[in-house]
């Protein structure tokens, strides 16, 4: 990749990298080229659906960063949309608050505009919602350059579209998101993570009595382990509430089966990073997100353990339990295993009415298996929506290919 | 709160307010005659309204200064209806406006002349209820206090509480994205929504959203609700529930001025405290409420703060010590502590009856809807004194305190020779104030008709276009709620008539806040 041009030349062979640092240059940047082009931030989720294959353009918002806005009183920022979540945390930390999301790819330098474009959350979604959630206003640029914003600068707006919504989950087919506004969390005073042994059917019933129960937990996840796996839930509160929500929420799960110990901070954090990691995975490996009921959890669980014992490949699944999300490792094999896994894993899946999105896996695959699932009933609007907001198709051709 | 939805029950002559501006059709244009026939050959015929009198009861929505006698009125019982109506609809070229319970503040279900009104009055029915996963798929004409009401039992609830609740329609919420005086924790109604199914303009039929907390692809669902009916109708809907707080914590803090209880409110949000709720009324608004309901509030006091927080017993607790002490520091003059489940509601009933109260202490009155963010309070409340003054007219102030929406209530009178024409300038300026603070003209009540000609003042015209290519990719003909949301020359050279209390409203059916 040529990482030297600064202004957009279409006509050269290969792919141009352009690093606008404002939204009127991204605009210029847009209008003043042709040709596909790829929007690109911290490059942790680029794998996600269909390939976009060779671009003429990369527009990089590496450098389209920045805080812009701070405002603590009314617990709201902007930022440019390169800015890293954890630049952007670690300024809000100062004032005691955070924007409350922790998506797995936030280490690796996930960008506040990246994670809108992929919709992509951590355990935390639990308790203070997704990015959807969270973002209350967006400028986009279009394709031919234009500039159009929606929402604001307050929590509570409901004055024309939602624009956010629309490019959430789009994964740059439809416009660049160039600034974004969030809406904050003041940092919990506490937070108490407590671990315990625990397998499919337990986690299942263990996710559902918590969500039944007045705990308000903050995250709930599972991952499966050789020996079965491993619960781990945390409480944010004060000193004394995450006290009183620990004893509560120990006593509920010892009624199922699940003893549950608190981690010291440290092993805390370890556990955390851990547990990102093997959501993100690594490039050998095949992962699918799939999001369904949460009191399908074993019955996806197992489904994907079958598959990936058809096609003799190793299988590890991480899940936000309470929220029926889970991400499904298959790694070992043949690319026609793990083509064949992902079949009958997707099918299986969509079948329960659960979503599926392919979120890495080798090019080997590519020629086996399509990325997407079938069609959507929403397809043709989709189509529709594309046309409308990128008629030439250059964003991102290829990424939600067939659907549109 | 924003009321949304329909209202099946209002005869003409339950309809205050001036007459109507628009000529009313003595008989149904042809195009509308015809689409009548070949709906009634197609629906019961019982389902058809034609007649006058009965077309009558669809003119307005809860903002009567608007009316429009639609050419009929259509109540499909299906998807499969509603798509019937709205191919035939597309067919013939005729716009449609669907329509909830009718309790909108911002005309968003004002019939279109020669159009058709699609009223899911009749699409009551709850579908599915699955306690296990906290959700509940309904159609939408079913009521959001319905919804609690099916799984209160079950200790779940739905969260958005809009203060027409009781007769607001879950479809409504969808159109105007409702929230309620809750929703500065708990958010409005699209982060309460798992998916929805969906008639196109064109009459297909889609479903957007799932079982799934994600989903592939762009987030159709988000975009849908809050889009005040311009894209699609929504003919089922799987709501979120969520499980009731364990505990619930309620005061109501007197201050010797607003300022002061601003202060109190930063201070609140200073702590890492998020408040269930936060709301604010000034003097004159506390004046009306206890004149209407008798709730128990200081009438010697500027400004009254309800502070309420729930969750965990002991999260709560503690976190309700700490605002008490923070009201005092800021100089709270009284406190009063709601004592049980009952006093709660006697304090939210007399915060809910501020709109309709107003008629207590002012013949007319205008009810404004900005946001604004909460710490420029202080700022705007003074430069609204100095244009109240300049105007010669009172507001009176009931705020959402905790997320900055406000709904400043500019009292006049009619039968003062230019009252009228100075209230509406005031109030529409006050908006438009909070957009130069940084804010919306509108928090919960809707652009609709009513503020379309001010989207201008927030949006830029690229804003705007490319919001319009997003409602072309889903209706490129404009037949869908055609003239809401988006300014044009003929809706903006036309004014908008007074507020009046809607009479379901003052038959004490729906609140306002």
């Amino acid at each position: 990749m040529t990482e030297s041009l600064t202004q957009p030349r279409p006509e050269t062979a290969g792919t141009g990298v352009v690093r606008p640092t404002t939204v009127a240059e991204a605009a210029q940047v847009l209008s003043g080229s042709t040709g596909s082009v790829l929007f690109r931030g911290g490059a942790t989720q680029l794998d996600w659906a269909g390939r976009v294959p060779d671009p003429d353009l990369v527009v990089d918002t590496t450098d389209l960063s920045g805080v812009l806005t701070h405002n603590p009183g009314d617990m709201t920022a902007s930022v440019r949309a390169g800015t890293t979540l954890i630049a952007l945390q670690d300024q809000l930390a100062g004032a005691g608050q955070w924007l409350a999301l922790d998506p797995p790819t936030a280490s690796a330098g996930a960008t506040v505009g990246g994670l809108l474009a992929t919709g992509d959350s951590g355990p935390s979604r639990l308790r203070y919602g997704g990015i959807r959630d969270l973002v209350i206003g967006v400028t986009i640029v279009l394709a031919d350059g234009t500039v159009a914003r929606s929402g604001g600068h307050v929590i509570k707006n409901v004055a024309g579209y939602d624009l956010a919504k629309l490019v959430h989950g789009s994964l740059g087919s439809l416009a660049l998101v160039a600034e974004v506004v969030v809406r904050l969390h003041p940092l919990p005073e506490r937070s108490v993570t407590f671990t315990g042994d625990a397998d499919a059917a337990q986690a299942t019933a263990a996710a559902l009595a918590l969500a039944a129960s007045p705990l308000e937990p903050a995250a709930v996840e599972w991952a499966s382990a050789a020996d079965a796996g491993r619960l781990l839930v945390r409480v944010d509160g004060t000193e004394a509430s995450v006290d009183a929500a620990g004893r509560s929420l120990t006593e509920l799960l010892a009624g199922l089966g699940v003893t549950l110990t608190a981690l010291s901070a440290p092993d805390a954090t370890s556990a955390w990073q851990a547990h990102a990691a093997a959501v993100v995975g690594s490039d050998d490996e095949t992962v699918v997100r799939v999001a369904g009921l949460p009191s399908d959890l074993a019955d996806l669980a197992g489904s994907a353990q079958d598959a990936a014992r058809v096609a003799d490949l190793r299988v590890v699944v991480v899940s936000s339990a309470a929220l029926g999300m889970h991400t499904v490792r298959l790694s070992g094999g043949s690319p026609t295993g793990h083509a064949q896994a992902l079949t009958q894993l997707r099918g299986r899946a969509l079948e329960r009415g659960a979503s599926v999105l392919l979120r890495r896996r080798s090019p080997e695959l590519d020629g086996l298996v399509e990325a997407l699932g079938p069609p959507p009933s929403s397809a043709d609007l989709l189509r529709r929506i594309k046309a409308e907001f990128d008629p030439t198709g250059r964003c991102a051709p290829g990424r939600f290919s067939p659907w549109f | 709160m924003e009321d949304r939805g329909t209202v099946t029950v209002l005869t003409p002559t339950d309809q205050p307010g001036p007459a109507p501006e628009t000529p009313t059709h003595l008989s149904p244009p042809t195009a509308g005659a015809a689409l009548a026939d070949q709906l009634r050959a197609q629906l019961a015929p019982d389902r058809i309204i034609t007649d006058l009198t009965r077309l009558r009861t669809y003119e307005c929505d809860g903002i009567t200064g608007y009316r429009v006698v639609p050419a009929l009125v259509a109540l499909p019982e299906s998807t499969d209806e509603v798509a019937l109506v709205v191919a035939a609809c597309a067919r013939a070229g005729v716009p449609y406006v669907a329509r909830g319970a009718g309790t909108g503040l911002s005309g968003g279900a004002l019939p279109v002349a020669d159009g058709v009104v699609i009223s899911l009055a009749r699409m009551r029915r709850v579908l599915d209820v699955d306690l296990v996963n906290q959700r509940m798929t309904v159609e939408p004409g079913v009521t959001n206090s319905d919804i609690t009401k099916a799984v209160a039992a079950h200790d779940l609830y739905f969260a958005p509480d809009p203060s027409s609740q009781t007769v607001c329609t879950i479809g409504g919420n969808i159109a105007e994205n409702s929230g309620g005086a809750h929703c500065m924790k708990y958010g409005f109604t699209t982060n309460h929504v798992h998916a929805m199914t969906l008639v196109l303009p064109d009459a297909s039929v889609v479903t957007v959203g799932g079982d799934g907390a994600e989903q592939v692809g762009p987030d159709l669902r988000g975009a849908v609700i809050g889009s005040e009916g311009t894209l699609a109708i929504a003919t089922s809907v799987t709501v979120r529930l969520l499980r009731k707080p364990e505990a619930v914590r309620t005061l109501v803090a007197d201050f010797a001025s607003a300022e002061a209880a601003g202060e109190a409110v930063s201070g609140i949000i200073a702590a890492g405290i998020i408040p269930a709720a936060v709301e604010m009324l000034d003097a004159l608004a506390i004046e009306a409420c206890e004149a209407a309901v008798h709730a128990g509030y200081s009438l010697d006091t500027a400004a009254a703060l309800v502070v309420e927080l729930d969750g965990p017993t002991a999260e709560c607790d503690e976190g309700f010590a700490r605002v008490e002490e923070i009201c005092l520091e800021a100089g709270a003059t009284h406190l009063r502590f709601a004592a049980d489940p009952d006093e709660r509601m006697l304090i939210w009933k007399g915060r809910k009856a501020a709109f309709a109260a107003m008629g207590r202490i002012s013949p007319d009155y205008f009810v404004q809807d900005g946001v604004i963010p909460r710490t420029r309070l202080g700022e705007v409340l003074a430069r609204m004194q100095v244009m109240a003054d300049d105007a010669g007219l009172r507001v009176a102030n009931v705020f959402h305190a905790g997320d900055g929406n406000l709904h400043p209530l500019v009292l006049y009178d009619a039968a003062v020779p230019g009252e009228s024409e100075r209230g509406e300038h005031l109030s529409t300026a006050i908006a438009e104030l909070c957009v130069e603070m940084g804010g919306s003209i509108t928090g919960e009540h809707g652009v609709g008709t009513d503020k379309a000609c001010s989207m201008p003042k927030m949006f830029s015209e690229d804003d705007l276009a490319v919001m319009k290519r997003l409602r072309a990719a889903f209706d490129p003909d404009g037949i869908s709620n055609p003239g809401k949301i988006f300014p044009t020359p003929r809706l903006c050279g036309e004014r908008p008539g007074p507020y009046r209390v809607h009479p379901l409203e003052a038959a004490g059916l729906i609140e306002r806040m």
